[in-house]
C-alpha cells in the first residue's frame, strides 16, 4: 500500500471522518453554506451563528469522501468561534498549505496532513470544498 | 477468438504502462497500433481538407472519409451510408435528435420516456426539449435487480408519447436492456426510438435492422477510435425529415442573401470542417472491431464479469449495485462504508484505473440511495490477474479503513 498515501489518510483524516466534529444538522442555524461538488456529487451543509462579529455554534452535516469530510471536520475545528477576519486569515492558510508555496514548518498538524493531497491531484478539490465555500462567505481580503 | 496476450499485444499503451491495470474500458477503450498509426499517417501523408479542393490529394481523402460511411453501416448493419451522420459523439448525436427531430414534432401534452438509469447525456436533451415544448419526460422504473421494469413500460405507451430513448448497456450497472422487446412494443404506437449504444457498440452484436431501431447514437472512442468523433444513425425517412441544427459550409445546396436551401442527409447535419482526422480513426477501428465476432466479445465479457463477481465475493463488506443476469462487462460495487472516490484513490496509487463517482447518473444514484460506485469495466484486452489484482487490493484498503 502506498506509503504516502497512508499518510495522508493515517495521522489525520481517517479521525476526523470517523468522528466528525459537530456533525449535526442545525436547520434553524442563521447562517447556512452549501459546499457542493457538482463533478463528484460531495455535499456537505455548514450551518452556525453569527455573534458580536464571531462564529458560534458551528456544525456540519452531509455526504463525501474522507477527505471532503475529515477537512470540513477540520473546518468546524478551527473556525468555531473564531472572529470572521481571523476565519478569514485562518483559511487563507489553510488552502496556501495545500500549495508548494504555501507550505511552512508552522501548520497546525491537521492541516499539514492534508499537504499530502499534494501528491494526488485528484483530489485536492476534496481538501478545499468546505475551506472554499467558507472563504466565499467570509470574503477574501 | 484470439488470446487476450495476443490482443493485448496490438494496443501499445500496456508496453508503455506495464504495470498498468486498466479497468476503466467504459470511460473509454484504448487504442490499437492501427488505429494511431492511421491518424498520424493521415496528417503525415494524406492531410487535406474534404469536399473542397479539386487536387488529388483532396480528392483521396474525401473519398476515404466518405468510404468510412460505408464500413460503419456494414458494422451496423445499416442499409445504406446515407445513414450514417458523423457527430462529435454520442452526446451529440443524442442533442442533434432531440433538436434536430424531436422539437419539431413535440407538442404541448406529449411525452417522452426515458428509462431511469440513463447517463446525463440521454437524459438532459430530452429534458431540456420537453421543458421547452410543454411536454412530459417520464421516466420508465426498475426492479430491484436494477432492469427495467418491462410490466410498467408497457403500460406508459400510449399515443401522448413521441420517442422513447433508453440505453442498450447501462455504464453504471451493467445491465444489457431488453431493447428489442421495446422497441417492438414502441413501434406498435409508431412511437420512434433511439438506442444510446455508447456502451454496446464494441461488446455485443449490434445490428440496426435485427434491433429495428429509429436511431441509434454511439462514440468512436469507446470502440478503439479517437475521441470527438462519433456516429448518428438513422433510419432515411427520418434523417430527411430532420431539420440541421448547425449551420455553415458544406451543409448547403444553395445559398442566397435571401434563403439557403440545404444538402441531403447526412451531408445537411454535418456543416464546417469537420473532424477529418477523427473520421478517418474511426475507420481504422471499425476495420479493427469487424475483426472479431461480437457474439464471441459479448461471451468473454460475460466471463469476466463472472469471474469478477467470484472474486469481488471474497472482498468483506462488498456490495454489488446492479444485479441482472444480463450484464455486459461492467461491475459497479461499494466497499462498507468507504467513499468509492477513497477507494478509486487507494487502487489508482497502485497502477489499478477504475471509476467512481456517480458515472453521470446523478438520478440513479439518488434511486439507489448512495452518492456513487467504484466501477470496474472490461474490453477485449482485459485479463482475469487484473482482477486478481483489484480483489487482492479491495482487501488491503478494507483492512486499512476497518
Amino acid at each position: 500500500m502506498n506509503p504516502r498515501l497512508k499518510e495522508l489518510y493515517q495521522s489525520v483524516i481517517l479521525k476526523h471522518s470517523k468522528e466528525p466534529v459537530n456533525y449535526e444538522k442545525r436547520e434553524e442555524a442563521g447562517q447556512h453554506l452549501d459546499a457542493y461538488n457538482s463533478l463528484c456529487g460531495d455535499r456537505f451543509h455548514l450551518y452556525f451563528d453569527l455573534k458580536d462579529g464571531k462564529i458560534k455554534d458551528l456544525s456540519f452535516h452531509g455526504y463525501g469522501c474522507a477527505i471532503s469530510k475529515a477537512s470540513t471536520s477540520v473546518l468546524v475545528e478551527f473556525l468555531e468561534g473564531k472572529s470572521l477576519e481571523e476565519a478569514r486569515e485562518m483559511a487563507r492558510e489553510y488552502l496556501a498549505s495545500l500549495t508548494e508555496e504555501g507550505k511552512t514548518d508552522e501548520l497546525p498538524e491537521e492541516f499539514e496532513a492534508f499537504g499530502a493531497a499534494r501528491d494526488f491531484p485528484g483530489r485536492m478539490k476534496c481538501a478545499t470544498l468546505a475551506w472554499e465555500e467558507m472563504v466565499e462567505f467570509v470574503g477574501k481580503d | 477468438m484470439r488470446s487476450v496476450t495476443d490482443i493485448r499485444g496490438d494496443f501499445p499503451i500496456f508496453s508503455q504502462h506495464p504495470e498498468l491495470v486498466y479497468l476503466d474500458s467504459a470511460a473509454t477503450s484504448h487504442k490499437p497500433e492501427s488505429v494511431i498509426a492511421g491518424i498520424t499517417n493521415f496528417y503525415r501523408s494524406e492531410n487535406s481538407n474534404i469536399h473542397r479542393g479539386i487536387y488529388d490529394l483532396a480528392a483521396q481523402t474525401s473519398a476515404k472519409y466518405e468510404a468510412v460511411r460505408q464500413k460503419v453501416a456494414s458494422l451496423i448493419g445499416a442499409d445504406s451510408e446515407k445513414e450514417i451522420v458523423y457527430t462529435s459523439g454520442t452526446t451529440d448525436s443524442i442533442n442533434l435528435v432531440a433538436h434536430g427531430f424531436l422539437a419539431q414534432r413535440l407538442n404541448p401534452g406529449d411525452e417522452v420516456l426515458i428509462s431511469a438509469m440513463e447517463h446525463h447525456a440521454n437524459l438532459i436533451p430530452w429534458q431540456m426539449v420537453c421543458k421547452w415544448r410543454g411536454a412530459k419526460l417520464r421516466i420508465i422504473p426498475l426492479n430491484a435487480k436494477g432492469e427495467i421494469d418491462i410490466k410498467t413500460f408497457q403500460g406508459m405507451l400510449s399515443d401522448r408519447v413521441k420517442m422513447l430513448a433508453v440505453v442498450h448497456i447501462s455504464n453504471s450497472l451493467g445491465s444489457i436492456n431488453p431493447v428489442e422487446e421495446m422497441i417492438s412494443e414502441a413501434h406498435k404506437y409508431d412511437i420512434p426510438v433511439l438506442l444510446d449504444g455508447a456502451q454496446s457498440i464494441a461488446h455485443v452484436p449490434v445490428d440496426v435492422k435485427a434491433l429495428d431501431c429509429d436511431f441509434l447514437a454511439f462514440s468512436g472512442h469507446k470502440m478503439f477510435g479517437p475521441t470527438g468523433i462519433g456516429v448518428l444513425y438513422g433510419k432515411a425517412a427520418y434523417l430527411e425529415e430532420m431539420q440541421p441544427v448547425r449551420f455553415g459550409g458544406d451543409m448547403i445546396r444553395l445559398v442566397s442573401y435571401e434563403d439557403t436551401t440545404f444538402a441531403p442527409a447526412p451531408q445537411k447535419f454535418e456543416a464546417g470542417t469537420t473532424n477529418i482526422a477523427g473520421v478517418i480513426g474511426l475507420g481504422y477501428a471499425v476495420d479493427y472491431l469487424a475483426a472479431f465476432d461480437r457474439g464471441e466479445i459479448h461471451k468473454r465479457m460475460k466471463e469476466l464479469r463472472a469471474y469478477a463477481l467470484d472474486k469481488l465475493r471474497e472482498v468483506p463488506e462488498i456490495r454489488i449495485i446492479g444485479q441482472s443476469d444480463h450484464c455486459s462487462g461492467i461491475v459497479s460495487f461499494m466497499l462498507g462504508n468507504v467513499h468509492p472516490h477513497d477507494v478509486a484513490t487507494f487502487l489508482g496509487a497502485e497502477q489499478i484505473a477504475v471509476r467512481a463517482g456517480h458515472h453521470c447518473t446523478q438520478p440513479l444514484m439518488d434511486l439507489l440511495e448512495i452518492p456513487a460506485t467504484t466501477r470496474a469495466s472490461f474490453s477485449i484486452y482485459s485479463q482475469e490477474e487484473e482482477i486478481d489484482r483489484l480483489a487482492a487490493e479491495l482487501k488491503n484498503i478494507h483492512r486499512f479503513f476497518s
